[in-house]
């Protein structure tokens, strides 16, 4: 099997997380440091295993690029809107309140990914209803209310 | 033995109360909804309903998550019988003759043996689970600090290999695993440690939040990034939803083949419903007196994958609740589900909570009962829901990710870290990582540090005391089986798999007119 391009990026992330990792270690106690520093060397040992098999693969197989198998059929648009709004969903949960942001969160991804009206109607009802009598009926949970409800 | 069986005759008493009734009909129901949809998995829908299980009693909790396992692995045949796209991975095989049964018309027969099959699978499972769950647990009376150590690593080298591409990759998941489990308090000193001077994280980070972080709101992002598809609509259900005596009589064979393929699977380290469901398969074919059947829609076929697949849930709690060690990521789940009830796996679970754990296996006796009704009276309707749109799922599973996640601690800064967890799962997904390894790697590596930092403690932090006892020398042999069993497992899979795809080109080119 070739080597992936892309794979450079999990061993630099991995490298990156160890050496955060030492450094941060570095500063505890010395008699706190025995078990995180075993986790570094372990993260370590492997990451580098990986980066030989890495490097096996490409001078037995050469190497790819990846981003084709990884980033397959991306819809680049639809992807970073559904994050922009899971993370909008979270602030505004907090802010105004969870029935209301709901409300509004599904509503707005709903109708961007095309769902007709009377399904996205339905589908925000009964959620939130469900959620209601679940979690703040049954379970007694109090959800976030907010400046709104 | 007189003790075990009062303790599984109470268990049964404690199991039929009306709630507990209530909540595995519930559980099932949802589980096979959650299975039938292709787009979730058994582990995320367990993951999902964890938190809604904090206020139950242990025992209800865990049946819950119990139901919901089993109705997602049987859920994930009806979209592979109706729509030829199995709703779970554990369901592959099913499509293969599940499908060419409904264009034959025979949908109702392919639906009633994959519920009658799962049904006996599940059943028959739960015979070994009561038998060898107790044994096992002994076996753990003998572990002292650096066994749970070495129990611990056993435990991810095992996880680690499943459901990679790369067990180096694998393996690198759960130690990047173990890395964060050290966010937190130090469990000896009580120094703090990379907790980014949020005092919320002094307990490390919350498993759950992780759990749903890393199983469901990342399968949101998954669902995202692709092209909204309409789903193929589901085949009607036109004949009749039964099987005669003597259809039966032939099943009987299949189903304890792959009630033992199953149990041994699930038992297994490493291997899980996926497999089991295409060595049943292909067991069934091999033992078939009408092999030329296969490919052209067989009951056998069916029941063989079917009852395979469920004699997995059985099987894989054994090493989950004796030893703490889940063969793959529902269980894994599931003991995350376990310990947040404050229990840990092990002898303990068999003496001091010895009532609560018989509820549970009783109560998963009854589960498969339930599966078998709702399965068969919800078949059509349960159909028509596996059709629901990805556009609807979306926004649906983001906010059960964040209801289940704030719902913990009632702290909105748990769902930030659910949100940083989906993110990490989303891309640890994208490049072939592990995140059943990254989550048991949570639950175990604190159980591991305490082993280690406790025996080097003792021995004065000699390194030896982690080599000194004939059970330190198993978990290590086992710890390098557990590396090299992945392998062999992928080797079975392909191989299953591969006489399976042949099989059914062969009967399919069969079918086709002959070229000129």
């Amino acid at each position: 099997m070739k080597m992936k391009k892309t794979d450079i990026g999990v061993v630099v992330f991995m490298y990156a997380m160890c050496g955060y990792w030492y450094y941060g270690t570095t500063q505890l106690k010395e008699s706190s440091r025995t078990y995180p520093y075993f986790t570094v060397a372990l993260l370590f040992g492997l990451t580098t295993l990986y980066l030989v098999q890495m490097l096996v693969a490409a001078k037995k197989h050469g190497v790819t690029s990846g981003v084709d198998e990884v980033f397959k059929d991306f819809k680049p648009a639809q992807f970073f809107v559904c994050l922009a709004g899971v993370a909008a969903y979270v602030v505004l949960v907090s802010v105004v309140g969870f029935f209301v942001s709901t409300v509004v969160f599904m509503t707005v991804l709903m109708l961007y990914l095309r769902v007709p009206v009377l399904y996205t109607a339905i589908t925000v009802v009964v959620l939130n209803v469900l959620i209601y009598f679940a979690f703040t009926r049954f379970l007694g949970v109090r959800l976030p209310a907010g400046i709104l409800i | 033995m007189l003790d075990t069986l009062s303790l599984m005759g109470a268990g049964f008493l404690n199991a039929l109360t009306p709630i507990n009734l209530l909540m595995m009909a519930g559980g099932v129901a949802l589980g096979i909804v959650i299975g039938c949809m292709p787009g979730l998995s058994a582990a995320m829908g367990v993951a999902l309903m964890l938190p809604m299980t904090f206020t139950m009693e242990p025992e209800t909790g865990l049946i819950v998550l119990g139901a919901i396992y089993c109705g997602a692995i049987f859920g994930g045949s009806i979209s592979a019988i109706l729509i030829h796209t199995p709703g779970t991975p554990a369901s592959a095989a099913t499509a293969i003759e599940g499908y060419q049964m409904t264009l034959k018309g025979q949908a109702g027969k392919a639906l009633f043996t994959a519920c009658w099959s799962s049904f006996w699978g599940g059943l028959l499972s739960c015979i070994s689970l009561y038998f060898f769950a107790p044994l096992l647990a002994q076996l753990a009376l003998k572990f002292m600090s650096a066994e749970y150590f070495w129990l611990s690593i056993f435990g991810l080298t095992i996880i680690a290999g499943v459901s990679s591409k790369s067990l180096v990759k694998g393996l690198i998941s759960g130690a990047f695993g173990l890395m964060l489990s050290t966010i937190g308090l130090d469990p000896i000193t009580g120094v703090k440690r990379f907790m980014f001077g949020q005092s919320f994280l002094a307990e490390g980070v919350n498993t759950t939040c992780a759990l749903i972080g890393l199983f469901s709101m990342s399968q949101v992002f998954i669902l995202a990034e692709k092209k909204i598809v309409q789903r193929a609509k589901a085949a009607k259900v036109s004949d009749k939803m039964s099987l005669t005596k003597e259809e039966r009589k032939i099943l009987w064979p299949t189903i304890i083949r792959s009630w033992i393929i199953g149990n041994l699977t699930g038992i297994l380290p490493g291997a899980g419903a996926s497999i089991a469901c295409f060595v049943g398969y292909n067991t069934a074919k091999q033992f078939s007196k009408h092999k030329e059947d296969f490919g052209h829609g067989t009951i056998e076929g069916v029941a063989g994958s079917e009852a395979a697949n469920n004699a997995v849930t059985g099987g894989s709690l054994i090493p989950t609740l004796t030893l703490g060690i889940p063969g793959e990521s529902v269980t894994a789940v599931l003991m995350g589900g376990l310990i947040i009830q404050g229990l840990t796996p092990g002898p303990e679970l068999f003496t001091k909570y010895a009532p609560m754990t018989y509820t549970f296996f009783a109560g998963f006796v009854l589960v498969q009962f339930f599966m078998l009704a709702i399965g068969l009276l919800g078949c059509k309707g349960f159909a028509h829901i596996s059709r629901l749109s990805d556009a609807i799922l979306i926004p649906c599973v983001t906010v059960l990710c964040v209801v289940g996640s704030y719902a913990i601690h009632r702290n909105i800064l748990d769902v930030v870290v659910m949100l940083i967890f989906g993110v990490i799962g989303y891309l640890m997904r994208k490049f072939d990582l592990n995140t059943a390894a990254v989550v048991l790697a949570l639950i175990l590596g604190p159980i591991g540090e305490k082993g280690l930092r406790n025996a080097l403690r003792v021995s004065q932090g000699s390194i030896g005391v982690l080599f000194s006892s004939v059970v330190d020398w198993v978990l290590i042999i086992l710890c390098v089986v557990g590396v090299l069993s992945p392998l062999l497992m992928n080797k079975l899979e392909k191989k299953s798999q591969a006489a399976a795809d042949a099989n059914d080109t062969v009967e399919k080119s069969g079918d086709a007119p002959a070229a000129d």
